[in-house]
């Protein structure tokens, strides 16, 4: 490759990788070398270099397809819509981050920031990447960062644990991802994407029980990504373990880019087929199905007992990922649509809630739900932003929760074949989760406070606050705003 | 050419595999564990480098995958290995039964 060929390659594509990337190299470089006096602007800084990659991302919107890269690098409007809830949905976090001026666990500042950025460049590369290579590499760079976030707290007992339970499962989910990667390499004998959907369009003959094996053996690895069965164990104890901020990370923007990577994995390489003939994917549905399933019973009815607020949303997250997996069983037009749409709804709602807990962890010390207790007498704006987050996750009418479960539901029943146990699975588990929903909703309103004193909500916490609750509103009321941008 | 067919190969790994999924889900001592899974992740560069010599379209990719495997788990023990460093220094201890004060 010389010169010429490198330059002709539109690297004007890259540009919110590009930003995110120099700003963490910068950042880095600060944290090291420069003054205290500079160093506490590190985060401040990071979201400046979110919010201009999320600029670069938006003037890309209705660009045609480019590949780059000899089709290592892809963008078209999958990669774009997924990227934007990645920005959006880190920046909230790192207002969460900036809301809390002196940390005394997490002494190194400095290394939280860049790690986060470093872990949402690995996403966005699994956004748009068209290689097994990149996929892989760039689902390493979120991983990575993800265990040095969550053992960041390096005093902390529960965080040790905590990262240690994460990196064993994770090191275990690596090993089956990329097993089941060398097998689909084995069959179609290239790496590419775009070359492996054609080489699986063709009759598969001998070769078929390994591309079901491989089939099988990726999905339960990526399976720990979106915290789905049977890889959902670490969820509870990791987001118990993490410092608030983390987990919100965690079961937002990772969790995203793991339905990034199961989309374009599963939907391009094993969703082709000659016309007529049944794909590996639609042999598998059952399979993916049953998973679907298991996560939203497991997540929603063990969510029941749960007394750490921390833990109960990692539960109801485990279920969320079940409802996010009936649009990728139920192939059809819309699914892309339905599982962008819920995701983007879904960062509102648990950044929110999440930044609920962080405020009142901070000033009660306690993640217990006990803290939610007496909430409306003692700070009604928190007691009404957190109704709101719960009314959503619950998916009651007027949020961007119900619009979301509504579009699954519908796109589930219209699919060719209805999907009527997932639909009516998804309903039992629904009608449960508002047991546990409702039950803080109680705590809040009825409950006498076990508390004193009043909570206030300052100007920097208000922020994420107010973003989170315009977006679980605005998606509720007007989900077309969203729809339309999305097409 | 060597006459060792692919499948052999393919068995081997798999069996490496299989030993170290084992491993990594019954074993007390988390650097056993973290080992286990070394052992896993190879077994998946012997899948790539038979597929990259004999498969039914042979070509290099495969050992340019392993490479960056081989990469990519290094950097992932070194993470594991710090992790447990901090635990090591709370609790004393690097056994996996006593990781349980996280619990419901």
């Amino acid at each position: 490759m010389d010169l010429k060929t490198l330059l002709s390659f539109e690297w004007g594509m890259m540009a919110p990788e590009f930003t995110i990337l120099i700003v963490a190299v910068i950042l880095s470089l600060i944290d090291l070398f420069g003054k205290d006096s500079i160093k506490k602007y590190i985060p401040s800084f990071a979201v400046a270099g979110i919010g201009l990659a999320l600029i670069f991302l938006l003037f890309q919107y209705g660009h045609e397809e480019v590949s780059i890269l000899y089709d290592t690098y892809i963008f078209d409007s999958f990669a774009f819509s997924f990227k934007f809830i990645l920005l959006i949905g880190t920046l909230l976090i790192f207002f969460m981050v900036l809301s809390k001026q002196k940390d005394e666990e997490i002494t190194d500042r400095g290394e939280y920031v860049y790690l986060l950025l470093s872990a949402l460049l690995g996403t966005m590369m699994m956004a748009s990447s068209g290689d097994l290579i990149t996929l892989f590499v760039g689902l390493e760079l979120l991983s990575l960062s993800s265990y040095i976030m969550v053992a960041m707290r390096k005093r902390n007992k529960r965080a040790n644990e905590g990262a240690m339970k994460y990196i064993i499962n994770g090191g275990i989910a690596t090993a089956f991802t990329l097993f089941g990667m060398s097998y689909i390499y084995g069959i179609s004998g290239t790496t590419k994407l775009v070359d492996i959907s054609r080489e699986m369009s063709s009759a598969l003959g001998t070769t078929e029980p390994i591309a079901t094996v491989g089939f099988i053996i990726l999905f339960v690895g990526l399976a720990f990504k979106i915290s789905s069965v049977p890889f959902h164990m670490w969820t509870p104890d990791v987001y118990e373990g993490a410092a608030t901020p983390v987990s919100a990370f965690l079961s937002v923007v990772s969790k995203a880019a793991g339905f990034v990577i199961i989309i374009r994995l599963f939907v391009t390489i094993f969703n082709t087929g000659v016309e007529g003939n049944e794909t590996l994917y639609s042999s598998m549905i059952g399979f993916v199905a049953i998973l679907a399933i298991l996560s939203m019973l497991i997540g929603n009815i063990i969510a029941l007992r749960q007394r750490n607020m921390k833990r109960l949303i990692a539960y109801s997250s485990i279920g969320h990922a079940g409802y996010i997996l009936i649009p990728i069983v139920s192939l059809s037009a819309m699914t892309l649509e339905n599982v962008w749409f819920y995701l983007l709804a879904y960062s509102f709602m648990t950044i929110g809630a999440f930044m609920v807990i962080y405020i009142l962890e901070q000033s009660e010390k306690s993640e217990d739900i006990s803290i939610f207790t007496g909430l409306f007498q003692r700070s009604p704006v928190l007691a009404i932003s957190m109704t709101i987050f719960l009314l959503s996750l619950a998916g009651i009418p007027g949020t961007a929760g119900f619009i979301g479960k509504f579009n699954i539901f519908v796109g589930a029943i219209s699919a060719d074949p209805a999907q009527y146990i997932l639909v009516g699975v998804m309903a039992v588990a629904t009608v449960i989760s508002y047991l546990y929903y409702f039950n803080i909703l109680i705590q809040m309103f009825i409950r006498q406070p076990e508390f004193e004193g009043r909570r206030t909500v300052n100007k920097m916490q208000a922020v994420p606050l107010i973003a989170c609750i315009t977006g679980t509103i605005v998606l509720g009321i007007f989900p077309f705003i969203a729809l339309n941008f999305f097409s | 050419m060597s006459s060792v067919p692919l499948q052999a190969y393919l068995i081997v790994a798999l069996i490496l595999f299989c030993i170290g999924l084992f491993g990594a889900l019954t074993k007390r001592n988390t650097i056993i564990v973290l080992i286990c899974i070394e052992l896993m992740l190879n077994a998946v560069n012997l899948n790539l480098v038979a597929f990259s010599k004999f498969g039914a379209s042979a070509n290099i990719t495969g050992q340019v995958f392993s490479l960056f495997t081989i990469t990519i788990a290094a950097a992932e023990v070194a993470v594991g290995m710090a992790i447990l460093i901090a635990f090591y220094r709370n609790k004393r201890t690097v056994n996996i039964d006593e990781m349980n004060t996280l619990k419901e």
